[in-house]
């Protein structure tokens, strides 16, 4: 389970370096920091350094760490790979018990909130000079990493997830609604028009239009500018408009019986795919590719149009450096590599994972590529064009938690255990109970 | 000690010829009074080392961090009793708790009767491939926990699962396994049934085989008809083999985890169902800690059912004993 280690690391020494390393950084920042940010430059001799990275998923970074190594025989990075839950939780158990936490770790933005609401856990990029990159990255997305008052970045952006909806043309024509991506999209400019487009769909094939409820309210809510928090982290759950307006649609969608009630990420899930068990898919970019995997004899089936009501991001990751690392200097200059436009670029043309530098939607890689298995839909540009619409939208410390309630009131109200009512009242009450009073 | 008393007999042959005088001779007697009481705890001592490091260090330092408001990468406050008073208040603890103890109740019932039936079988002399069938009841046991719950997962599935395949060909309405409380906990208590019934099936089989024939020839003579053979002999004879497997079906039934766990499958299935349906303590505690950061209430927890479990073993144990005696 845990990374092979060259060397113990006393914890003491690590924040004792830590802070000359702050302090000779802010005393070099007038003449150019000395290494960081000069990718592709190796100080002559230096002494051999073995960096863990920890990530999880496919991010498609070996060829990548190879040739950073060639380019700098003295730096090694030693990764390793868990699935989405058991890498969090090894993460925060290492940071935890002081020890045992690598030199470079993933973080999905579900759990970005938490991690930077306890910044002292990780090396403050800016101190680097990451602050010089910002204009690489797309504004949201570099605000996920930092914190409410932005002095402390605890991570460099990796993939977004900009959506579409993912529809099935098969079964689209059978419900006898067009088929061709730009009429599919007009035919649905509100979420009302959405719901109603559903119950035609349902009525003339009997499956489930949405997948499931939690679905349809994620990416509603996440249109807005903020959710269950204020930039100032008070909690507005029980008083912003855009939660309820999410809610109320949700629950218009499930009365109307457009859900096929099939939890997302489930074996069940999978199948439903493949069988066709509903008709459209809220797509993040990387959803592509799982839709490929655990469906491939749908290939042809699909399409994509854009969602009603503008876009949105679900999922994508962050690079961030745990402060137990000896090596923070190394660390950031390998990921400010690592995460640079062309690198990206490079990952997006191999695993399909969307970059999340805006100067390379124009690059003709992005712009001209489509998807056969999605009837050809050129699907570069859809997300390209997605991602640049999407709204900073603030996330607090307990986001993820706060999600978890919500999403089950749902599932509470499909599985016809609880009323839309009676969810709501629940629901208030757990977070209440959970994350404490809404202003 | 009788390790140290053949160190100190094959000693002082050994210092005689020498005629060394007494000094050395005492000095060789008071060592090897030494090795007499020092030599036992030294070899017991690997074990209680390792219990002391990986035993008792986490349970003591477990008690020391639920007196906290306990931030897991965080800030950390002395806040007393306070986290077991939230708990008592918290109604996902007593939602917990009734999961917990009512999958166990019916995973554990029918588990251990069915064991003992499959080792009666077992046990027949007319069975043919007796080595087979024993390795069989065994099989499920050494799957991998997870792998067990995914095909059970699936074979509960509310869409394209087995059993509601079965159901709705025979014109029964499909059942939301997850839905319910009492059917998701059916389905949960089916996995750790599949999993653990041959292995008790086993202890008892040889306990079974352990009891003297004379006893039964004896019964027989007296008159006794089969069920009397069973409920006299059989049953009192195996009363240390169904303790014993009560006591660890309590305390691995009580800890549950990976069954709910999988058997939701979605993103929040620590949460154990939409409603909490089939969360259960260990599942509680895994969320406060590792996805609400709350390390001293997730600690608050782990204490709770480590009195809870004790309470429970020490309950099986009296309940034995009343057995015994009123027999």
């Amino acid at each position: 389970m845990w990374p092979s280690r060259s060397r113990p690391r006393p914890r003491r020494r690590g924040v004792a370096l830590l802070a000359t390393a702050g302090l000779l950084l802010a005393a070099c920042q007038g003449g150019g920091p000395p290494t960081a940010g000069a990718p592709g430059t190796s100080p002559q001799g230096a002494e051999p350094v073995t960096l863990n990275m920890w990530l999880f998923g496919e991010f498609g970074y070996g060829p990548l760490i190879e040739r950073y190594h060639r380019e700098h025989p003295n730096v090694t990075v030693k990764t390793k790979v868990a699935d989405y839950g058991a890498h969090h939780d090894a993460l925060t158990a290492g940071l935890a018990s002081g020890s045992g936490a690598p030199d470079i770790a993933a973080i999905e933005v579900g759990f970005i909130a938490a991690f930077k609401a306890r910044p002292e856990n990780f090396y403050n990029l800016l101190d680097f000079g990451a602050g010089d990159l910002q204009g690489d990255y797309l504004p949201w997305k570099w605000q996920q990493a930092l914190t409410g008052d932005g002095s402390a970045l605890i991570g460099l952006p990796t993939d977004v997830g900009p959506m579409a909806m993912c529809y099935r043309t098969d079964l689209f024509e059978q419900a006898g609604l067009p088929t061709d991506r730009e009429e599919v999209g007009a035919l649905w400019p509100t979420w009302s028009d959405f719901i109603e487009v559903g119950r035609r769909f349902t009525q003339a094939t009997g499956v489930g239009f949405i997948d499931a409820g939690s679905q349809l309210y994620n990416a509603i809510v996440n249109q807005g500018t903020e959710k269950y928090y204020r930039r100032d982290d008070t909690l507005v759950y029980a008083s912003n408009p855009q939660v309820k307006k999410a809610w109320d649609l949700t629950m218009e969608a499930i009365q109307a019986g457009i859900s096929a009630q099939i939890a997302p990420f489930t074996a069940e899930w999978n199948a439903g795919m493949q069988r066709g068990s509903f008709g459209v898919l809220t797509c993040p970019a990387w959803m592509m590719g799982y839709i490929q995997g655990q469906a491939p004899d749908t290939a042809g089936k699909w399409d994509i149009a854009p969602m009603p009501e503008g876009s949105g991001n679900w999922g994508g990751s962050f690079l961030a450096l745990p402060r137990q690392g000896q090596h923070p200097q190394e660390a950031y200059q390998f990921i400010s590599w690592l995460l640079a436009p062309e690198q990206q670029l490079y990952v997006f043309e191999h695993t399909g994972n969307f970059p999340s530098t805006p100067e390379l939607y124009s690059d003709p890689a992005i712009q001209d590529f489509s998807n056969p298995f999605f009837n050809d839909a050129p699907v570069g540009r859809i997300f390209a064009e997605s991602a640049m619409k999407v709204t900073p939208i603030y996330e607090g410390s307990q986001e993820g938690q706060i999600r978890s309630i919500v999403e089950s009131a749902i599932g509470r109200v499909e599985q016809g255990q609880q009323s839309p009512g009676e969810a709501w009242a629940s629901l208030l009450e757990e977070l209440e109970r959970e994350v404490g009073p809404s202003s | 000690m009788s390790l140290g008393q053949v160190v100190e007999r094959t000693g002082s042959p050994l210092a005689r010829p020498g005629g060394s005088g007494p000094r050395p001779g005492r000095r060789r007697l008071t060592l090897s009074r030494l090795d007499v009481a020092v030599s036992p705890y030294l070899y017991v001592a690997p074990f209680f080392l390792l219990f002391a490091a990986f035993g008792l260090f986490p349970i003591l330092y477990t008690a020391f961090v639920s007196l906290h408001r306990w931030d897991i990468i965080g800030s950390r406050t002395w806040i007393g009793l306070q986290n077991y008073r939230d708990l008592l208040a918290d109604p996902r603890f007593w939602i917990a708790l009734r999961n917990t103890f009512s999958i166990w109740v019916l995973s554990t019932v029918p588990q251990l009767a069915l064991a003992l039936f499959l080792a009666h079988v077992l046990d027949r002399r007319f069975l043919r491939a007796k080595t087979f069938f024993r390795m069989a009841l065994l099989v499920p046991n050494v799957t991998s926990v997870v792998a067990v719950a995914i095909v059970f997962t699936s074979i509960f599935g509310l869409h394209f699962g087995l059993v509601n395949y079965v159901l709705e060909s025979l014109g029964l309405g499909r059942i939301d396994w997850k839905a319910g409380v009492l059917s998701s906990h059916l389905a949960i208590s089916a996995m750790v049934m599949w999993r653990w019934t041959g292995y008790n099936a086993l202890i008892y089989l040889a306990a079974l085989q352990s009891i003297p024939q004379e006893l039964y020839e004896a019964a027989v003579i007296d008159g006794a008809s089969h069920f009397q053979l069973l409920r006299r002999v059989t049953v009192p004879m195996l009363r240390p083999a169904i303790l014993f497997t009560v006591v660890v079906s309590t305390i691995g039934g009580l800890q549950i985890f990976a069954e709910p766990l999988v058997f939701d499958g979605g993103q929040y299935a620590y949460r154990g169902g939409t409603g909490r349906q089939y969360s259960t303590l260990a599942l509680f505690l895994y969320e406060q800690g590792f996805r609400s950061f709350k390390f001293g209430y997730a600690a608050a927890v782990a204490w709770v059912l480590f009195v809870l479990i004790s309470v429970m073993v020490v309950l099986n144990v009296l309940v034995f004993r009343r057995i015994r005696s009123a027999d």
